[in-house]
């Protein structure tokens, strides 16, 4: 039974993607040049739910990680600095900022296999924060030191005078990101559903639960902390890399910015951890809010995710999707227990 | 390496540690006697930077004089965030208490950023800012060692509270057993609000201090936030009285770095985060 | 004589200046049922712990199967066959019963594929009696399900040796007696247990051999009348009234 929920649900997520693969197309038809715009809004939403779904994986074997930025800044920094450096392709730096990444998170993973809860998150915090200084005290040549250096941009449609409209070129642009967005979305989906309905569930669930009962039971504790960090590491890494060349530059204040870790915590847990859809609508749903409240307030909009996170802890401690699995729960829970004696105390 | 350096970067450090003593103490009182871990600490840090600020600014307030303004003002914001949000999360699950911590601290970083904008403010026409002492070939600013003084009288004044008067002994008869303090009737929960803009207060003043010695921006809260869990950590969780010596060796360590290794300016936050990850890893591996 | 199937040798555990489990030596064979009694504080759990693999011993060889697995991690001696129920019970939240025992039968032994695991919860909930309460909620258990569903998380793991921590502690003597009988029951099917009790009617009806700890140290070992029997023993129940009258 296990096997066919897998295939439903990877089936979703294709039509998922499929249908957002259409919207650019979609937009433009509509909107015409406005659609410059919403797909942009689009893009921050994509990233953002590849943010989610990548804390979220962490999450799931017990680890609430702020080190989330670390990643991030590191794989946009591998891009900038092979580029920088070497004459590689523009597109090589992709790849080689989800290995560093990994690298990086396989390290820190280790090291903190035996700090837990409040410790785990403080060590990571400081080691984000860590690596922040250390790359802003890097030789000039290599990284751009404080300042930060520049990265080629993916896309460069060109203009053609008579085939196609001044914005056009902007469309095209955000339309290549917003497809290479959502290609690391599928990514993210693919490996949030696989965790989802296979054994590895099981056992990020045990160890997250209790790391001694579940070594009991013959999971793997450290295995499966590492596997679930490296791999949310390299696709933090790689939406870093993408974002680099997005935005056009690097800093190691802008980038290593503690404000992707908040965005990528607060967004699960506003929607559900240990769940795909979850992550994916707080990241819609959130990214409009964002773009509303950036218009009003500009400097402190951050404020909303700090709201967002607060209430969510006071009122909603699993989210948007845990009100629909409480609901669910109650519902079985009626029907299993009615199959035992009448009070509900088995004989 | 220039060992001439060396007594300045001594100095220095020893006066920055009774500035980050009186910060990572209140911290400690949250931790120890609540049992709240919390990561908006260096927000009331910030708060009482940017209420003295304001308070030259549009009403030329000497900063020393502020404190008796801020000091009460953060205790109130202390007592209410306890009363309005920290007290109903003290059942649940510590990250649950992180995460709602974190998220008061987004909230109040992010307020200041809207009131004050992200440049850097400074306190800068007061008339003692610059001036200095020589003692021996190292010179001594007046500021930094007048918070120093202040920061000693608070944290010895906390200690003395926490020793000899009823309130003090509640806070740890609390600290050491909740349940049982409970029993034995005092009212846990008022002491973990006094606790709690006791900590506020005492960080607030901090940032009335630094306002002078630096100037600080409206991010500077989480710097010190990470600071305080510097010494927190390295004193040992919820150990209020180790907090002295444990200040006494992250500023020298930061000062000593940021004088004597090359570049070591730029690395010298690195100082704090360094010991932090350090001393979590090192301790986590030696337990087993 | 063939090799005992659980072997402790000279264990101990200090804790700073605590000696929790002092030169503790004892062997278990493959198919008995082997108690561990003594006052509280004796460090029983200690030693199981130490069995387990969750405390690292401060001198001393854990051999499981003739095996030496004292520098082995937990889940490596769950895969050679050693299984633990814990006294509070932990189970896996917002899971059904099926599946909490599906851990266990999923990574009990490497490499087990869904079928396998499937048979192997299948069995568990069998021998527990809890196959008509698969689909529901860890939450909605009362004190003994939890109790069964504790055994049948270790059971799924289709263990040779099975560890239990005050299976007993909480239960009213007519569900004491359904745990008895369960017990006795796996022990018939090939299970060698190992277990930890204070309630000493048990531990006569269930034990082939007995270790009494004290202060961390053997004080006697034997069958169940012996050690009841030895002056030391009741000495260190000091203020109990007659054990047999618990």
């Amino acid at each position: 039974m296990r096997g066919r929920g897998l295939w439903l649900d990877l089936l979703a997520a294709a039509l998922f993607v499929g249908l957002l693969a259409a919207l650019p197309g979609i937009l433009r038809g509509a909107y015409g040049q406005a659609s410059v715009s919403y797909l942009a809004l689009g893009i921050r939403a994509v990233g953002l739910a590849v943010l989610a779904l990548s804390w979220d994986l962490v999450a799931r074997t017990g680890q609430l990680s702020l080190a989330h930025a670390a990643f991030y800044g590191a794989g946009g920094y591998a891009a900038a600095v092979l580029l920088r450096l070497t004459d590689a392709p523009v597109w090589a730096g992709i790849p080689l900022a989800g290995v560093v990444a990994a690298a990086l998170a396989l390290a820190l993973g280790g090291a903190t296999l035996r700090l837990y809860g409040i410790y785990f998150a403080i060590g990571t915090l400081a080691f984000a924060e860590v690596l922040k200084t250390v790359v802003k005290s890097t030789p000039f040549a290599i990284t751009g030191g404080s300042v930060g250096t520049n990265l080629p941009p993916l896309f460069r449609p060109q203009f053609v005078a008579g085939a196609m409209e001044r914005w056009e070129v902007a469309y095209l642009r955000n339309q290549g990101y917003f497809l290479v967005y959502l290609g690391l979305l599928a990514l993210a989906i693919l490996v949030s559903v696989l965790v989802q309905r296979s054994r590895l569930r099981h056992a990020f669930t045990a160890v997250r639960t209790n790391e001694w009962v579940a070594g009991v039971m013959g999971v793997n504790p450290a295995r499966t902390k590492l596997v679930a960090f490296v791999i949310s590491s390299a696709i933090v890494g790689m939406l870093g890399a993408i974002e680099a060349h997005r935005f056009g530059s690097v800093n190691p204040d802008a980038t290593f910015s503690v404000h992707t870790t908040v965005l990528a915590l607060v967004t699960p847990i506003f929607g559900g951890l240990y769940t795909t859809v979850g992550p994916i609508l707080a990241a819609l749903v959130l990214s409009g809010v964002e773009e509303t409240l950036k218009r009003t307030l500009s400097d402190g909009y951050l404020v909303a995710y700090g709201v967002v996170l607060v209430v969510s802890i006071l009122f909603m401690p699993r989210g948007v999707m845990g009100l629909f699995r409480s609901l669910a729960r109650r519902r079985r829970a009626r029907a299993a227990v009615g199959a035992v004696a009448p009070g509900g105390r088995d004989a | 390496m220039d060992l001439s350096l060396l007594p300045q970067a001594l100095v220095s450090g020893v006066l920055a540690s009774g500035l980050y003593a009186l910060v990572a103490v209140g911290l400690a009182l949250a931790i120890g006697v609540i049992g709240i871990v919390n990561f908006a600490h260096g927000e009331f840090f910030m708060i009482g930077a940017f209420l003295a600020y304001q308070l030259f600014v549009s009403f030329g307030f000497d900063p020393l004089l502020s404190i008796l303004f801020v000091a009460p003002v953060l205790f109130l914001i202390g007592a209410a965030l306890y009363a309005s949000t920290i007290r109903f999360v003290l059942k649940a699950p510590e990250l649950n208490q992180m995460l709602l911590t974190f998220g008061i601290g987004i909230i109040l970083q992010n307020l200041a950023l809207m009131i004050w904008g992200g440049d850097p403010r400074s306190i800068g026409g007061v008339p003692y800012r610059a001036v200095g002492l020589q003692v021996g070939g190292v010179s001594v600013g007046l500021v930094p060692l007048g918070s120093f003084v202040i920061s000693v009288l608070l944290v010895g004044g906390l200690y003395l509270v926490l020793a000899r008067t009823p309130l003090g002994r509640a806070m740890r008869a609390v600290a050491q057993n909740r349940v049982g303090a409970g029993l034995v009737g005092l009212e846990v929960n008022r002491v973990y609000l006094v606790a709690f803009g006791l900590s506020a207060l005492l960080a607030g003043i901090g940032g009335v201090m630094i306002a002078v010695i630096q100037s600080p921006t409206p991010t500077v809260g989480l710097a010190f936030t990470l600071k305080a869990f510097a010494i927190v950590v390295l004193a040992g969780l919820g150990n209020i009285r180790g907090i002295v010596s444990a200040a006494m060796v992250v500023a020298l360590a930061e000062s000593l770095v940021a004088t004597m290794v090359p570049n070591g300016d730029a690395l010298r936050n690195a100082v704090f985060f360094a010991i932090i990850l350090g001393t979590l890893v090192y301790r986590s591996w030696r337990r087993a | 004589m063939p090799e005992p199937i659980l072997r402790a040798e000279g264990l101990s555990r200090s804790f700073g200046g605590l000696k929790a489990v002092q030169d503790v030596s004892f062997s278990v064979e493959a198919g008995e049922v082997f108690a561990i009694i003594g006052p509280n504080g004796a460090g029983k759990t200690t030693t199981l712990d130490l069995l387990s693999g969750l405390l690292e011993p401060s001198s001393g060889r854990v051999l499981l199967g003739g095996v030496d697995v004292t520098r082995q991690p937990t889940y490596r001696r769950c895969h050679l066959g050693l299984g633990r129920a814990f006294q509070v019970v932990q189970p896996f939240p917002e899971m059904t019963v099926e599946e909490n025992l599906m851990v266990g039968a999923l990574f009990g032994k490497p490499g087990a594929p869904a079928t396998e695991a499937a048979r192997r919860v299948e069995a568990a909930l069998e021998r527990t009696g809890l196959s008509h309460l698969r689909e529901a909620p860890v939450e909605d258990l009362n004190l003994l399900q939890e109790k069964r569903l504790e055994i049948a998380r270790a059971l799924a793991t289709e263990p040779k040796v099975l560890l239990l921590d005050e299976v007993m502690a909480g239960l009213r003597p007519a569900e004491a007696a359904q745990a008895v009988e369960l017990v006795k029951q796996v022990n018939a099917e090939g299970v060698t247990v190992v277990f930890i009790e204070h309630v000493m009617p048990v531990v006569r009806d269930l034990a082939h051999r007995v270790l009494v700890m004290d202060h961390g140290r053997e004080l006697a070992r034997g069958t169940y009348a012996e050690v009841t029997a030895d002056e030391r023993v009741v000495r260190a129940y000091l203020g109990d009234p007659d054990p047999e009258e618990a």
